[in-house]
């Protein structure tokens, strides 16, 4: 897969929808492409995340540690970005992510996504909305939980 | 001597050249009596022109081959002195004992011994020979203005007493002020260079404003003198000009009336007005001589004054060769020594060390305890009292005893630039103890050095030779020395260091050859396990010459061979002309600049609005931001005119270059297909041909050969970790590793590792290493006594091992181990506690550390 062919994965992430192809497209050449194996490991939970992770191909199980060992909670598929909480701000790692099967993927550093971020401002407006919309979404979740759980 | 003999003899020669225009003009033009009789031939008037003409061009030719045998002569001579005083100030440099280094600094003496003493040595070379030879010529010319006439004599050299007056008045204001331009432009120096240690500082300061203020004024300073400086020698010039002009005057006036008067012939008056203008110059040059004397002798004092302090070692210190072996106890008997500064000091210092025991001396900084440690290494001269070992008192041995059987390691340690094994040794290097194996036509070389040496007054030591003192390790060769070098190294825990050190340097496989057919050995094995292993195969891609290495660039790809030369840049490869050959040849070089111009497209589109501060281009592109308008233009060009054809061949160079530099695993741009991919595959083998062996330039992958130029860890791998798996560099690095260790290889890459370069003064090194690699070249001297301060000296687990580790390596012999802590002290059997520039009475470690307490 090229540039180009990784620019139309990235347009499919959400998170980047809004964004230009030419920033797309740096992104993705400052970004490395990684071939991860079944059962491979992209991070682990607990530790210091410095980079997020596009699927541009396969799936990854998200595993979070449990009192009786590590436990699958969710799968992500292609064109899902996951990691990106730890390089926006200072957390560990709050899943381990295990490739399910061969797997292709875009890390993105830490440092280069805030440069980049620094460099467009359009773009932080851009991530910030769709953070924002998230953020709406739990919200409206919260209130519904939180109503159902009154109501029984 | 032979400069005034050859002087001299350009007297007689200048005087016929002042008389014989006279003969010519007076005898041959105007005279009579034809034909005349010389040597038994007769001329007629023609003839005798001829003759005389003749003889005034053979005598120009010998005037001036004199002339410049003189100046031959002299410049050597200057050279020669300029060496000898240069030596000699360097000499005096490492003679300074220590407490003098407090007082100047490297700044100042640097441009002394460089720049200050050139004029100096210049001069020397004129002292003799300028006043002589002018001087004469300048007799020689009043001579024989005289002998035309004493009154035009007179006249001519009637403002000389007058100049010789004035002159040196002036002049001492001059010398004055460049005397202080002297010392000016020292302190520049010294700031300059203290600028430069302390750059750091600098910045993390914010003192930039500050310092450059300071150096600004001083420049002030220096314009101030020197305008002065400018002002008085014009001046001064002026007046001399004047003077001089008034004569001709005089000339006119007196010459031109005794001619009238017909008591002079118009030709003498021509040759008098001729002499003079002659006159004139030598007059000059002896008043700039004048001039330069003094200018000289300020340079010369303001710069031996700096070398003359009162306490100097005498030179003997440095350059004796005893033989006396340092035996018995260590005895310090009321020792008192001052260095200059509260802190610095020790008063009435008495112990004894007996031989072959270790203690600790303790005592925080500025107890006085690095003193008393430079006080038993004999590296400082006690004030009063005596520091003895055995009978034999430390202040009468010179350095070929003191520095050869008492190794000391100070609180700061200094790494040479140079390899590790050179700082290993440096310790063993006293004096060339093997001399070099030279041909015939080096031996003349070295005895054309020798006898230079001999004229200058400076040492015959030959750097060429073989310096390892080998009988003080009872090593049989130096194959020994770095097997006894490579031990000590492990004992005091270097050895993962240096290994890693010689993963990274190359091998010179000729040296070596049994080496390098061992790292091909595992070069197989790896190859094989890579094979077999499918989740290896996965992490590397080997070289194989049918197939394309997509982890590499493309240029490795292309020719298949690395530099010789390995800080050779990439994009210029393009520029070499087998390279550009084999290119044009196989018809890459159109595809490759197409490939370049993409490349260069999309780094513009994706750069040009970005920063120069983000730092994303310099990380990321294959362009630098002040490369980034450079391909814009070209980029332009391809887009606007018939493509890429149309460019000029330097612009298609540099495509290329950018081309060459992309790897295509990691930079995903898409330009490269399978196509050119295997063109460019089958184009190596074209380009060995055309290489037919040649290893000069570039040396071809071979899965056969040790390829020189590459580090050892890249031998042994012979491929790429791919880019496009995480962390693979780190795991196939485990692999190699543990091939290494299973073929035994580990101890001959440590011993590359000796020949790593550890930078300037050691700055490739770790504070740690760097202290280690100290301790290593302490404990290879193999000394009686050893004394080490401030090292290895803290409570960490670390540490401790170390010192049991070098108190079991100096088993029977003295150690004196300085340390700030006194719990270090217990370790030992006996120890000395410093406070306050004394010593506490000699106990067991136990006691000392209740008394410590206690105090407390």
């Amino acid at each position: 897969m090229t540039l180009d062919a990784e620019v139309d994965a990235l347009r499919r992430v959400p998170l980047f929808r809004g964004i230009d192809a030419t920033k797309l497209r740096l992104l993705a050449f400052i970004s490395e492409r990684t071939r991860f194996a079944d059962g491979e490991r992209l991070c682990s939970q607990g530790e210091e995340g410095d980079s997020a992770f596009i699927i541009l191909d396969g799936a990854a199980d998200i595993r979070v540690n449990t009192p009786d060992g590590e436990k699958t909670v969710a799968q992500l598929g292609q064109y899902s970005i996951v990691g990106e909480i730890a390089i926006l701000c200072d957390v560990p790692r709050t899943a381990t992510v295990v490739a399910a099967g061969e797997m292709d993927v875009l890390t993105v550093s830490k440092d280069d996504f805030l440069r980049l971020l620094k460099e467009f401002p359009d773009m932080s407006l851009e991530v910030m909305r769709t953070l924002a919309q998230r953020l709406e979404r739990t919200t409206q979740d919260l209130v519904a939980l939180k109503s159902s759980a009154e109501k029984s | 001597m032979v400069i005034l003999l050859i002087t001299v003899a350009a007297y007689p020669i200048s005087y016929i050249l002042l008389e014989l225009p006279k003969q010519i003009v007076n005898d041959a033009i105007q005279g009579e009596a034809f034909p005349r009789e010389f040597y038994g031939f007769e001329f007629d008037q023609i003839s005798y022109l001829v003759l005389l003409c003749m003889s005034f061009l053979g005598l120009v030719v010998v005037s001036n081959g004199i002339k410049l045998i003189l100046n031959i002569y002299k410049g050597r001579l200057g050279e020669r002195m300029l060496r000898r005083l240069r030596f000699e100030l360097f000499q005096r440099v490492l003679r300074f004992r220590l407490p003098h280094f407090k007082k100047v600094s490297s700044g100042e003496i640097i441009p002394m011994i460089t720049s200050e003493v050139e004029d100096v040595g210049g001069f020397i070379g004129e002292a003799v020979a300028l006043p002589a030879y002018q001087g004469g010529m300048l007799v020689v010319q009043i001579g024989f203005i005289f002998m035309q006439d004493p009154l035009l004599g007179l006249a001519a050299i009637s403002s000389y007493p007058m100049q010789a007056y004035i002159i040196p008045k002036l002049q001492r204001r001059v010398v004055l002020l460049s005397r202080q331009r002297v010392r000016n432009v020292r302190v520049i120096a010294d700031k300059i260079g203290e600028s430069i240690g302390g750059v750091s500082e600098i910045h993390a300061n914010d003192a930039s404003a500050w310092h450059s203020a300071d150096l600004s004024d001083r420049f002030y300073a220096n314009y101030k003198i020197r305008y002065k400086i400018f002002n008085w020698k014009y001046f001064i010039k002026f007046l001399n000009n004047f003077m001089n002009q008034l004569t001709p005057f005089l000339f006119y006036m007196i010459g031109g009336w005794l001619v009238i008067e017909g008591e002079l012939s118009i030709g003498a008056l021509l040759a008098v007005i001729a002499a003079y203008k002659d006159l004139a110059g030598p007059w000059k040059e002896l008043l700039a001589y004048y001039q330069m004397v003094a200018d000289v002798d300020v340079k010369y004092q303001t710069v031996v004054e700096n070398f003359d302090p009162p306490d100097i070692y005498p030179a003997s210190r440095l350059t004796l060769d005893e033989d006396v072996t340092l035996a018995g106890d260590l005895t310090m008997k009321k020792v008192s020594f001052s260095g200059g500064a509260a802190g610095q000091e020790v008063f009435e210092v008495s112990f004894k060390v007996e031989e072959g025991s270790h203690v600790a001396v303790v005592g925080p900084d500025g107890s006085g305890r690095a003193e008393v440690m430079q006080l038993a290494a004999g590296l400082l001269g006690a004030g009063s009292g005596r520091v003895t070992i055995g009978e034999t008192n430390l202040d009468t041995l010179s350095e070929s005893v003191l520095g050869r059987q008492i190794a000391y390691v100070g609180a700061a340690v200094h790494v040479w630039t140079g390899t590790v094994r050179d700082n290993v040794f440096y310790g063993l290097r006293h004096r060339p103890l093997r001399p070099p194996e030279r041909g015939a036509e080096a031996e003349a070389h070295n005895t054309r050095r020798l006898n230079e040496a001999h004229l200058t007054a400076n040492p015959d030591y030959d750097i060429e030779a073989g310096w390892e003192d080998l009988e003080a390790v009872g090593c049989a060769d130096l194959a020994e020395l770095d097997v006894r070098a490579l031990a000590l190294i492990e004992k005091v825990g270097l050895a993962s260091d240096v290994f890693r050190m010689g993963l990274q340097s190359p091998l010179d496989a000729q040296r070596y050859p049994e080496f390098a057919e061992r790292i091909l050995a595992v070069r197989r094995a790896l190859a094989d396990r890579v094979t077999e292993d499918a989740h290896l195969s996965q992490l590397v891609e080997l070289w194989r010459i049918d197939s394309f290495n997509n982890s590499a660039s493309i240029a490795e790809n292309l020719l298949f061979a690395v530099p010789a030369d390995p800080s050779m840049a990439i994009d210029s490869l393009v520029d070499d002309e087998d390279v550009y050959a084999t290119l044009k040849e196989s018809g890459l070089e159109t595809s490759l600049t197409d490939i370049g111009a993409r490349i260069a497209e999309t780094m513009v589109e994706l750069f040009a609005n970005i920063s120069d501060g983000s730092g994303l281009l310099g990380d990321y592109s294959f362009i630098t931001q002040d490369e980034l308008p450079e391909f814009e233009r070209i980029s332009r060009l391809v887009k606007s005119g018939s493509g890429a054809a149309a460019l000029q061949t330097a612009d298609r160079k540099r495509l290329i270059g950018l081309a060459f530099k992309l790897i295509p695993a990691r930079h995903r741009l898409g330009v490269l297909d399978d196509e050119t991919r295997s063109r460019i595959v089958s184009a190596r083998a074209a380009f060995h041909k055309r290489l037919a062996g040649d290893t000069r330039r570039f040396v071809t992958f071979d899965s056969d050969c040790f390829i020189a130029p590459m580090s050892i860890e890249d031998n042994l791998l012979f491929g790429r970790p791919r880019v496009d798996r995480r962390d693979a560099r780190e795991r196939i690095d485990k692999v190699i590793r543990s091939l290494v260790d299973e073929m035994d290889l580990r101890q001959p890459i440590t011993r590359a590792g000796l020949d790593f370069h550890v930078g300037v003064s050691g700055s490739r090194l770790s504070a740690g290493q760097r202290r280690r690699v100290a301790l290593v070249r302490a404990l290879m001297k193999n000394a009686a006594v050893t004394i080490i301060d401030e090292t290895a000296a803290s409570m960490s687990e670390d540490d401790k091992a170390l010192r049991a580790i070098i108190r079991e390596e100096l088993t029977g012999r003295t150690l004196l181990f300085g340390a700030t802590n006194l719990s270090v002290a217990a370790e030992f059997g006996g120890s000395i506690v410093m406070d306050q520039g004394r010593a506490n009475p000699q106990g067991d470690g136990n006691r000392l550390m209740a008394a410590g307490s206690a105090g407390n």
